[in-house]
């Protein structure tokens, strides 16, 4: 294992930014090649587990001689971040996944994007660890854009039960994926848990997953079991289920649970009064793959989201 | 006198409404023909307040002038009003930067719904000004931005509101995501002004705009009044922009004022040490011109900008 800087960025005051990097196998390695991106907000406490756990198991590997091709880590990006409970870059609140590809002349941020881009560059397969961008908290799925540059196929490798394939929006031209993708490398993103939090049992799904997606693709000499066969689903298969009103958000099942038309998934009760407002019923038979989880509700908030296949 | 309305109300979990209100004027007669309708914005982003003086100065003006109103005015000060009312640029508890949400949906998260709920308050408005002051780093003269596909319908308008700059860019597809860039879109001509610096107000500039803004509604005939005398825009496109980025990291002090001409090589400001007193380095202007931006918030990392410098070309 090589631990080393890939961007360093002083500070006006505080200790200077190190992105660290954790390389397995040989640099000049005839196999594949793949990196892996951790927390690039302050509040992917998953993500950061998830990598940093990744970091310690191929460590052992290593010294079992198991590494074929050439693996790289990065369990954090945004460490500034998550030292002080920010979400974005402390000082502009800029999404440092807002600034791809980067740029070497520019601000701050684009800066640091631009010089970590300049490490991620050229590997044939990327994954991205993200946490949500609302306040959900989802299954482990695959969140892969239609860049024209996509690989599905290899996705599939991972065994998670659903990819979400579907067109990109125009603020992901500015993301990671997208731009890792137009550089040729397999790039996917891999979307769970509850931001500021480590839910247990996604993250060992998401570690199984990449193990095993290391085993099929030729970088670990590694015999995985059989992961799930992968749903590919777009905007049409998602029901998405609306608090109607706001107030205090109770649910009353988990994300994966296989709901039929007609079952009681939770309700809302008036903050002040503590009267229930609403019943949240399911309409449609399918799998919750999402639900809100912040204990105050908005009105029109995404309460759950149900993923069908008709 | 304007008529207040409620365009937009969404119920917050604890017994509170999350509102955007507007003040409506009205011609004063009978209905008239082909009336043009201008909706004034300011507040999308909570940190920003030249807007708010703005949007007063027009409603004060409205208010003793309301016999000359030939179209519909719509003033909406606060967009982000859980923002403004607690110095955050963000709609808060998502933390997501409202003018990266356009045009928004219903079926999405609290900012999307905000910002389809703008976009419908607006829809059918044949203009539209949306003004920003730039951010709590940076100083701005008063501009306009446009983007170059809309440079034709967009720049003639423009040249009316008495500002200082009209910044022509290139497009990038994030801006897609923009207030601007939607109401465009479903044929409203949208004007980005930025002026001034974040979290503070700079009178002259509210005063400035105020008479642009009569102006551009003299000449679309929304004001029965005369076209002031207003100055005409410096153009992006006789020139180039020099950008200055702060190459180390410490505190930036400058040496000349907003908006002032520096001559090529002049020294801009100084990035200094407060730990070991040292400066660390100068940053020098690489064209001559007006320095259009300058930093207001000190502190600095590398790659933060300092300052812009407009040139015209030799
Ligand atoms: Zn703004």
């Amino acid at each position: 294992m090589k631990r080393f800087d890939i961007v360093t960025l002083e500070s006006p005051n505080r200790a200077p930014l190190r992105i660290e990097g954790f390389l397995f196998g040989e640099e000049n390695s005839k196999g594949a090649s793949i990196a892996i991106v951790g927390a690039m907000s302050g509040d992917h406490i998953n993500q950061l587990y998830v990598a940093s756990g990744l970091v310690e198991y191929l460590r052992i590997k290593e010294e079992e001689g198991k590494i074929i091709g050439k693996i790289l880590i990065i369990p954090a990006v945004n460490a500034y971040a998550l030292n002080m409970g920010e979400k974005n870059w402390p000082l502009d609140k800029t999404d440092l996944n807002m600034m791809f590809p980067g740029y070497h002349q520019g601000e701050t941020t684009q800066r640091i994007a631009a010089r970590l881009f300049d490490t991620l560059k050229g590997y044939k397969y990327g994954v991205i660890l993200e946490g949500r961008r609302d306040q959900g908290m989802c299954l482990p799925y695959v969140k892969l854009i239609k860049s024209g540059y996509e690989d599905l196929e290899c996705v599939k490798d991972l065994g998670i039960s659903f990819i979400h394939y579907r067109p990109y929006e125009p603020i992901e031209t500015a993301m990671l994926q997208y731009n890792w993708q137009l550089w040729e490398t397999k790039a996917f993103s891999i979307v769970f848990g509850k931001n500021g939090a480590i839910d247990h049992n996604d993250s060992d799904e998401v570690h199984t997953s990449l193990v095993r997606f290391l085993s099929k693709r030729g970088l670990l000499e590694h015999t995985v079991f059989e992961g799930r066969t992968s749903n590919i689903i777009d905007p049409h298969n998602m029901t998405l289920l609306k608090a109607s009103r706001a107030g205090i958000f109770i649910s009353k099942i988990r994300c994966d649970t296989h709901v039929e038309k007609g079952e009681k998934l939770g309700k809302i009760i008036d903050a002040l009064t503590g009267k229930r407002v609403e019943d949240i019923i399911a309409p449609c038979e399918g799998i919750v793959t999402c639900q809100y989880s912040h204990p105050l509700i908005f009105q029109n908030s995404i309460a759950f989201r149900i993923a069908s296949i008709e | 006198m304007g008529v207040i309305e409620e365009v937009f109300t969404i119920d917050l979990p604890v017994g509170e409404n999350f509102r955007i209100q507007r003040c409506r004027y009205t011609s004063p007669n009978a209905k008239v023909e082909n009336e043009k309708r201008i909706s004034i914005v300011s507040g999308i982003h909570g940190d920003e307040l030249e807007g708010q003086y703005l949007c007063f100065l027009l409603g004060e003006w409205l208010r003793t002038n309301s016999e000359k109103i030939r179209g519909v005015i719509d003033i909406y000060p606060a967009i982000n009003s859980l923002g403004l009312d607690s110095i955050s640029r963000s709609i808060p508890f998502y933390d997501v930067d409202l003018n990266r949400a356009f045009p928004g949906s219903k079926n999405d998260f609290l900012p999307a719904q905000i910002a389809d709920g703008v976009v419908n308050a607006m829809r059918g408005s044949d203009l539209a000004i949306d003004i920003h002051s730039s951010n709590v780093f940076l100083r701005e003269i008063p501009q306009v931005r446009i983007a170059k596909s809309q440079e034709e319908t967009l720049v003639p308008l423009a040249n009316l509101l008495n500002i200082d700059f009209v910044w022509v860019h290139d497009a990038v597809t994030v801006l897609e995501s923009t207030f601007a860039h939607a109401m465009n879109t479903i044929g409203t001509k949208t004007l980005v002004v930025e002026m001034g610096v974040g979290m503070r107000l700079g009178k002259a500039y509210g005063h400035q705009l105020l008479d642009g803004l009569l102006n551009l509604m003299a000449h679309e005939g929304i004001l029965d009044i005369e076209p002031l005398d207003v100055r005409f825009p410096i153009q992006s496109h006789v020139g180039e922009v020099a950008y200055l980025n702060a190459s180390v990291p410490g505190l930036f002090v400058p040496v000349i004022e907003h908006c002032q001409m520096v001559a090529i090589g002049e020294v801009v400001g100084h990035i200094v040490s407060a730990l070991s007193g040292e400066v660390l380095d100068e940053v020098i202007a690489p064209i001559g011109g007006i320095l259009f931006t300058l930093r207001a918030y000190p502190i600095v990392y590398e790659g933060s900008l300092v300052g812009r410098i407009f040139g015209e070309h030799q």
